[in-house]
């Protein structure tokens, strides 16, 4: 057991921290979320060539036999600017069920376009009724000779407005909450009978609704086995949930760092407003808590690594930790900003967004509370 | 960065509970006998009696791998009643701030556990402000030792300690925190007096103790004179490590999860409440961050780096894990948890439990207020300094 980096792991580190530090300023990052789709086009590129896009995928899929510690290395860096280019959604989750999932033929035919930027993908897995709970499934796939027959509503898609292709899941036995009985699918973006709903989240990102209407989709584009999808899915939604994790980390660092400048600066009663001891003593708090959910991350993180789903229980801890302990400081950076916390001139309130966006990914703090204690 | 333990890490797991199960209590054995029998075999184990102590004097030299598999295994098996006061508090300061001399004279039965130590730091004016201490000591006009009077409170195993490592003034003209010595003396003796204090939870582990003309030789000062406030700051730092009792913690929690599963509640257990379900599902989600925290700040220690700034927090969320796990067994204990005394009513544990509790509630007094704390983590940490207006 350690904690230390490879060499090549903080050269990747020290590579998405100057990135970061060079183009997510606010006002940059203001401006790339005006551009189609919510992000940077030429950084998505960008990270394409400098290979941050292969991490994840084995030597084998094209890639660089990395693990969910390289992924999280790059999110935590990722959090401190709240980048906004799919890679969670293409990277981790579409090219995560694709690598776990597709035929030889398929994967051929994807991942090389995942790493090189030429494809995004995304994965359609919510419903309208079925809240976090990835085994709650109405939408159809009936199977129709040599394609099946896709038809339902998938909700809150992250980035499905840019992708090329996506990742449903489907009933295709069984009944509503069933985890036997559901199939995973690769579905091209262009397929007849899908029709979106684009829409930004309040953090400034992309999302859409996207109907199913008798969509016909190739046999071939299954993933894993017929009404066993739900693996793929599960362990899929962990590295999600990693991700997402080791992101908010980032950000709550920012956010309690940002909020010690800004007290030390801002003078109130004579004084700045660093020296009054209710604040000192919420500030450590927010220090403390960062830390405590960096610890479970890189638990979490090193467990799932090791031992896939087996370590789902720490995962459970983990995205409760987060998402009770990353609003208490977003909630806290805002409340010591005063008035100006409540702007959107400082990057706080912008930290603050994305950290309730990462709550409402996947499970928040109260549904991931009661998986673990279940 | 990886979690599987190696090949030798396994053999040293194995190896480790080999030994605690080869060395455990038998029903009917002198428990001193045994105790010191125990020390001594761990010792001939290459230091696995003082498992902190550097290798140049004797301890193991372990990586932090292998402290988390110490502490994982000692746990969950019997190991012998032990004071932190000696090996792990006074020790690493003589190794530092004590001469040869102190170190041959002092180190040896510390290490066996045959001379057990208590530390006379606060006093009835000097608690969280610890550097207003008033015990003076006064070097004799030969200059060959001290004469020590005052007073020192909430010194905990004073009844049983043989010796004292003291905090004493020997200058108050500068600023407080100058001027104070470490002095060293034996407990039995003429001019100190013990009186116990009986606490919340009606234990008696603390004590208030006079000190009245007590002679000290200059042999006996660790460090310099007027510069032990160094020697006291270094100790508490070394008192921090290991503070969060993490191990403790974990077996503390499976336990309280045993006792909720035997409270019945309709046709389930306690258990089976969600509310209290929840409280104990929050609290280990807690403690699992914190035995990360604690693995970061042991990793960052033996690479040689400072303590990180995860180490600080580790007594704020250690103690509050305890106090928590200590609250939840009274809860579990119901109506019962009211009863007290020896076996009045209901089952022990809730009347145990409520002395446990009330006794945990010194864990975020001692060794630094919880508050104390948070204003070091805010100056020394977090780097924020007072404007001085």
């Amino acid at each position: 057991m350690n904690f230390d980096l490879t060499e090549e792991q903080q050269l990747i580190v020290d590579s998405v921290t100057r990135f970061v530090s060079e183009n997510y300023g606010l006002e940059q990052r203001q401006e790339y979320i005006k551009e189609k789709g919510g992000f940077s086009r030429a950084h998505w590129q960008t990270m394409a060539e400098l290979g941050w896009f292969g991490m994840p995928f084995s030597e084998a899929d094209g890639g660089f036999g990395g693990d969910q510690v390289d992924t999280m290395l790059i999110m935590e860096q990722f959090g401190k600017g709240m980048v906004l280019e799919p890679f969670v959604p293409s990277v981790v989750l579409g090219g995560g069920a694709v690598k776990r999932g597709g035929s030889e033929a398929l994967k051929s035919a994807i991942l090389p376009g995942v790493q090189d930027g030429s494809l995004q993908l995304t994965l359609a897995y919510a419903e309208a009724q079925s809240h976090f709970d990835l085994n709650d499934v109405v939408t159809t796939a009936q199977a129709d000779g040599d394609d099946y027959l896709l038809n339902g509503v998938k909700c809150m898609v992250a980035n499905a407005e840019t992708a090329s292709h996506f990742v449903v899941s489907a009933r295709t036995s069984g009944g509503q909450m069933d985890t036997n009985g559901i199939t995973l699918l690769l579905v091209p973006a262009d397929a007849e009978g899908v029709s979106m709903r684009n829409f930004p989240t309040v953090d400034g990102l992309r999302a859409s609704e996207i109907t199913f209407d008798g969509t016909r989709v190739s046999k071939d584009n299954v993933l894993g086995a017929v009404n066993e999808g739900y693996d793929i899915l599960q362990a899929v939604a962990l590295d999600g949930i990693l991700a997402l994790c080791a992101e908010a980390v980032g950000a709550m660092e920012m956010l309690y760092k940002d909020t010690i400048e800004y007290t030390q600066e801002r003078v109130q009663f004579d004084h700045p407003l660093s020296d009054f001891q209710v604040l000192q003593h919420r500030m450590v708090d927010m220090f403390m808590e960062y830390e405590q959910c960096k610890s479970l991350l890189f638990r979490a993180t090193m467990e799932v690594a090791a031992s896939g789903v087996a370590a789902a229980r720490t995962v459970h801890a983990l995205k409760h930790l987060i998402g009770k302990q990353s609003i208490f400081v977003g909630e806290s950076a805002v409340q010591l900003h005063g008035g100006m916390g409540m702007t959107e001139e400082l990057r706080i309130g912008h930290f603050f967004k994305r950290l309730l966006v990462i709550d409402a990914q996947f499970g928040n703090a109260d549904y991931h509370l009661h998986k673990f204690a279940a | 960065m990886d979690i599987d333990l190696s090949a030798e890490d396994l053999a040293f797991q194995a190896e480790v509970q080999e030994f605690l199960d080869g060395n455990a209590y038998k029903p009917g054995e002198d428990y001193n006998a045994w105790r010191m029998g125990w020390f001594a075999a761990a010792r001939e184990k290459g230091g696995w009696d003082v498992p902190k102590w550097p290798t140049a004097f004797g301890g193991p030299g372990w990586t932090p791998t292998q402290h988390y598999i110490w502490q994982k295994e000692t746990a969950t098996r019997a190991t012998p009643w032990d004071m932190p006061f000696g090996t792990v508090m006074l020790a690493p300061m003589l190794m530092q701030y004590g001469s040869k001399d102190q170190q041959e004279r002092f180190l040896p039965d510390i290490r066996s556990r045959k001379v057990n130590w208590c530390q006379g730091y606060s006093e009835p004016g000097a608690g969280s402000d610890l550097a207003n201490l008033k015990t003076k000591a006064e070097l004799t006009d030969d200059g060959k030792h001290y004469i020590v009077n005052g007073t020192k409170i909430w010194t905990t195993a004073a009844h049983i300690a043989d010796w004292m490592f003291c905090l004493t003034r020997t200058d108050d003209s500068g600023r407080k925190q100058e001027g104070i010595t470490f002095l060293l003396f034996p407990m039995n003796q003429e001019g100190v007096e013990v009186k116990p204090i009986i606490t919340l939870g009606g234990a008696h582990s603390v004590n208030m103790v006079h000190i009245t003309d007590v002679k000290v030789p200059v042999e006996d000062r660790v460090g310099e004179e007027n510069k032990g406030w160094a020697v006291a700051k270094g100790l508490l730092q070394h008192e921090r490590t290991g503070i969060a009792g993490i191990s403790n913690s974990i077996v503390a929690l499976e336990k309280l999860k045993d006792k909720a599963r035997s409270v019945t509640r309709g046709n389930g257990s306690l258990m089976d409440d969600p509310g209290f379900r929840t409280k104990i599902a929050a609290l280990e989600i807690d403690l699992m961050a914190t035995e990360f925290t604690e693995l970061r700040s042991l990793a960052a220690a033996s690479a040689g780096t400072a303590p990180g700034p995860e180490s600080s927090i580790l007594k704020l969320k250690g103690t509050d894990i305890q106090q928590r796990t200590a609250k939840l067994t009274t809860e579990a204990g119901g109506l019962f948890a009211a009863a007290w005394g020896g076996k009045t009513a209901g089952p022990s544990f809730a009347r145990e439990g409520m002395a446990s509790y009330l006794a945990s509630r010194a864990y975020t007094i001692y060794g630094g207020a919880s508050e104390v704390q948070r204003d070091v983590i805010a100056k020394n940490v977090l780097g924020i300094k007072r404007s001085g207006k």
